[in-house]
């Protein structure tokens, strides 16, 4: 990437950065307007200096724009909508964009697992959770955020940072990789005659073995945590019948 | 200029997003989206430098990223239950008794 292109990248975080300020939940007079056209400017402006030069070309091609853009505009709505509910949709919109940007980079198993588990549980498990805990009307903790400006300058910081950074991006894969030398380990994506989820269940169940078994150890705990914490507290009382005399029994209720 | 590049810028954005809402947002279940937010920007980072490497390291450490992200959000929506529960209100800032 030349200088001049670093810059320009450099404009369009800016612009990105103040729409997003412009567009978070205020108590004010809403200034929606003002932040939708920077941030479509921006959007505009970040899609033509990422895919220059063809540099999205051989992988998506017009499909990388159309996603890559569903995928920035739903996380912005994700982290601005001052509604919970929005803000939990929008973020399956943002799920579904990065799962089809997967599909172009030949990662065909995670693309279906990132669908399944985000939209299909965790998205869910959210939506419970917003159900259970939602309060009446839009609370003042929705429609209000804390210091917008410094966190919109955060993320502007460490954006223009990653920019900096991309002028050093070599122009092409120069280490060739562990597992492309040709020894017995070798699985690589470019030669592969079986599918990409045999590829990865391969990669998964010989190389990094003991991590998944450790995974599925943490899964577990995971579930114990979750039972532990959501748990109610229960006196003993509670559990046992209220006593009652023996002829008593029965004699509260109310005839038909 | 290679190709991978402007997934990796995708991959960027996404996650200053995510970190600019963890930021300023004072729903704690916002918070959390936004961390999810985060780690679909890092896949997608993983997933590109593994298809620009030629191997597979990037999609398998992406897997073990989704457990993470299920452990991840399991508990912490235990957590909020049990937070909502204590005070009746999702605000980050009624817990800011160790505020210094």
């Amino acid at each position: 990437m030349t200088s001049s292109n670093a810059y320009v990248l450099y404009l369009v975080f800016a612009l990105g950065g103040a729409a997003i300020y412009f567009l978070l939940p205020r108590t004010g007079p809403s200034k929606t307007a003002i932040g939708a056209a920077l941030g479509v400017s921006a959007l505009v402006g970040l899609l033509a200096v990422s895919g220059m030069k063809g540099s999205a070309g051989g992988s998506g091609g017009l499909y990388f724009y159309l996603f890559a853009a569903i995928g920035i505009l739903a996380a912005a709505r994700v982290i601005t909508h001052p509604k919970l509910v929005y803000s939990a949709i929008y973020f399956v919109a943002v799920v579904v964009a990065v799962a089809a940007l997967l599909v172009f980079q030949e990662a065909e198993f995670l693309a279906v697992a990132l669908v399944i588990i985000y939209a299909g549980a965790i998205l869910v498990t959210y939506l419970f959770v917003i159900m259970l805990a939602q309060q009446p009307g839009s609370p003042i903790y929705d429609r209000r955020t804390r210091e917008p400006f410094l966190a919109v300058l955060v993320g502007f910081i460490l954006m223009a940072t990653i920019a900096g950074r991309i002028r050093e991006f070599p122009a092409q894969s120069v280490e060739k990789g562990l597992l492309t030398g040709g020894d017995s380990g070798t699985v690589s994506t470019a030669s592969l005659p079986v599918g990409n989820t045999v590829a990865v269940g391969a990669a998964v169940m010989t190389r990094h073995l003991v991590a998944l078994e450790l995974s599925g150890v943490l899964l577990l705990l995971a579930m114990v945590g979750a039972i532990a914490l959501s748990r109610k507290r229960v006196t003993s009382d509670a559990l046992r019948p209220p006593h009652r005399a023996l002829g008593q029994i029965g004699k509260e209720a109310e005839p038909f | 200029m290679p190709p991978a590049i402007g997934y990796v810028i995708v991959g960027a954005v996404l996650f200053a997003l995510g970190l600019v809402g963890f930021l300023t947002r004072r729903n704690l279940i916002v918070i959390f989206l936004c961390t999810e937010v985060m780690f679909q920007g890092v896949v997608l980072n993983a997933v590109a430098f593994a298809r620009w490497h030629h191997h597979l390291e990037g999609q398998a450490y992406a897997l073990f990223l989704l457990v993470i992200a299920a452990v991840e959000a399991g508990l912490a929506l235990g957590l909020l239950m049990l937070l909502y529960r204590r005070r009746d209100t999702l605000d980050a800032d009624t817990w800011s008794l160790m505020r210094g």
